[in-house]
């Protein structure tokens, strides 16, 4: 017990002591972490532009004017049983035609030449949202039956087939990118990360020398360069945290602009507090614990 | 109390540090071992402290035998023993007093036994009122003073000083010799590595001199014949 208190100790005094080292430390943690939650946020945007376009995604299947609104309504639920399908609606033929008056209430010609038709002539109209824009091709084909075949007179998704494909290309390539950017990065943060420590303790060679000449244990000199490990992620974490709290409130303002739906990241992070930053204080506690052991193993070698 | 015998130390073929060296040193002497520059003086030291391990031979110091020593051990070893350096090897951020402290802390020792012994051992070498100072502020016989003092803190019953006065003028020179004298007066064993002429002849001690890393000499009240 009294040498955990002393290795606490003496953590706590080569902290005060060595506070330019501390110092640089925790500045270049703290400038990883904001890369990295730079790039994480980066990520969490793309994430969310892309299900806003797939989001605005859908496909219309327009029934013929003979079909009755039960016929459609089979349709629906024939279609809601599919897991690739998120949402299905239904509008049956006077709601159509409410709706058609509604959108030309201004053009009196159009008007004019629905009255002259005489009745509805229209038939009602499913729209289908799916999880992933390539999954309406599934849900086109299985419309191609026989028996729905003669009810339907046309579907969007025939004229925005190409633009869907390309949607979700796109997407799946910034999807890409960014998990392929993170990775990358990641990957420089733990070398920088690793160096940063290496370096730190390397200065400290002579000092680790002395200390096993005076009959130090191993884990009596190892003890408070874990100690300060786990204290300069903390410190930086927090500060990283800090900084983050505010860059987000600014950046908040322009994502309010883009995104309608009032998605901010301040809400993503302040409701993943726990996620975000257990990650990243277990990753950096991990570092930054495993280079200075791997740093001093060669030192402590008798 | 120091035994070695047949101790063979190769780095490499052709690097013969010390060659089938037979030394016993019994309790409460004083032995200065003198040799030029790579002559394996400080080799000897360092395989007194388990820095190092022979390629051949065996070496006991009291109970312990270091050859089968295992790395757990070699702290407890190093306890028992008092090294002192040509480069005194003090712990720059730290004071004095938390350089003395720390030998006894490393140790478990507790806190008011740490109190009551590191000034005795700081009044001894003369800087008890110098406790709070850092070793850069000290000048280089300070230093060595304090390196004294700290190899006293486990009342070692070996004091090995590895050229100790290699950095200093004749004035602290002296003064670490008498120093060392008085510890042995008290009976500790002291092993004086150096290649001080002056030092050696002024002690009129038993007197070792390695050439080559083997032992060409051994004088119970011996001259620097080098």
């Amino acid at each position: 017990m009294v040498s955990f208190w002393r290795v606490l100790k003496f953590a706590f005094q080569d902290l005060g002591r060595n506070l330019g080292m501390s110092f640089m430390t925790v500045f270049i943690l703290v400038l990883m972490l904001l890369s990295f939650n730079t790039l994480w946020s980066l990520e969490i945007l793309t994430q969310k532009a892309v299900s806003t376009v797939k989001d605005q995604i859908n496909v219309s299947i327009y029934f013929s004017s003979d079909a009755k609104d039960k016929e459609a309504e089979d349709v629906k639920s024939y279609l809601s049983g599919f897991p690739e399908v998120v949402q299905v609606d239904l509008r049956s033929r006077d709601e159509v035609l409410r709706l058609f008056r509604e959108r030309h209430s201004l053009s009196t010609e159009v008007l004019q030449a629905l009255e002259e038709l005489g009745g509805n002539p229209f038939g009602p109209t499913v729209i289908v949202k799916t999880k992933e824009p390539g999954d309406y091709k599934k849900i086109v084909e299985a419309l191609n039956a026989p028996e729905y075949a003669n009810l339907i007179e046309a579907k969007s998704f025939d004229e925005h087939a190409d633009a869907i494909d390309k949607i979700q290309n796109i997407t799946n390539r910034i999807e890409g990118a960014g998990m392929g950017l993170t990775i990358l990065f990641a990957l420089i943060s733990f070398l920088v990360i690793f160096n940063t420590v290496r370096v730190a303790i390397s200065s400290q060679r002579f000092e680790i020398g002395i200390k096993r000449l005076v009959g130090a244990s191993n884990w009596f000199i190892r003890g408070p360069y874990l100690v300060v490990s786990v204290v300069l992620t903390l410190i930086s974490v927090g500060v990283a945290a800090i900084i983050l709290k505010f860059a987000l409130k600014w950046v908040d303002r322009y994502l309010s602009v883009v995104f309608s739906d009032g998605f901010s990241l301040t809400n993503y992070y302040n409701s993943h507090i726990l996620y975000v930053f257990g990650v990243q204080i277990l990753v950096v506690l991990i570092l930054t614990v495993a280079s200075s052991v791997l740093a001093m193993r060669r030192q402590l070698r008798v | 109390m120091i035994k070695l015998q047949g101790v063979t130390k190769l780095y490499n073929a052709n690097s013969v540090a010390l060659r089938d060296v037979s030394i016993n040193i019994g309790a409460g002497e004083f032995v200065s071992v003198i040799g030029q520059s790579g002559s394996g003086k400080t080799t000897l030291a360092r395989l007194l402290i388990a820095e190092e391990r022979p390629t051949k031979g065996d070496i006991h110091i009291g109970d312990w035998d270091l050859i089968n020593i295992t790395p757990n051990e070699i702290p407890y070893l190093r306890r028992q023993i008092g090294m002192i350096f040509q480069d005194y090897k003090l712990l720059s951020k730290k004071t004095i007093y938390e350089n003395v402290a720390f030998a006894l802390e490393v140790a478990g020792e507790n806190n008011h036994r740490i109190r009551q012994v590191v000034p005795q051992l700081l009044e001894i070498v003369g800087l008890s009122k110098k406790y709070d100072r850092y070793p850069f502020q000290l000048s280089g016989g300070e230093q060595q003073r304090v390196a004294i003092a700290r190899s006293l803190a486990h009342r070692p019953k070996i004091i090995v000083a590895d050229e100790p006065t290699g950095n200093l003028d004749t004035i602290n020179t002296e003064e670490i010799i008498q120093i060392l004298k008085k510890i042995n007066e008290f009976g500790t064993t002291v092993m004086l590595l150096t290649h001080n002429r002056e030092v050696v002849n002024s002690l009129r001690r038993r007197v070792i001199t390695l050439h080559g890393g083997e032992i060409v000499m051994d004088q119970s009240e011996g001259k620097y014949v080098l």
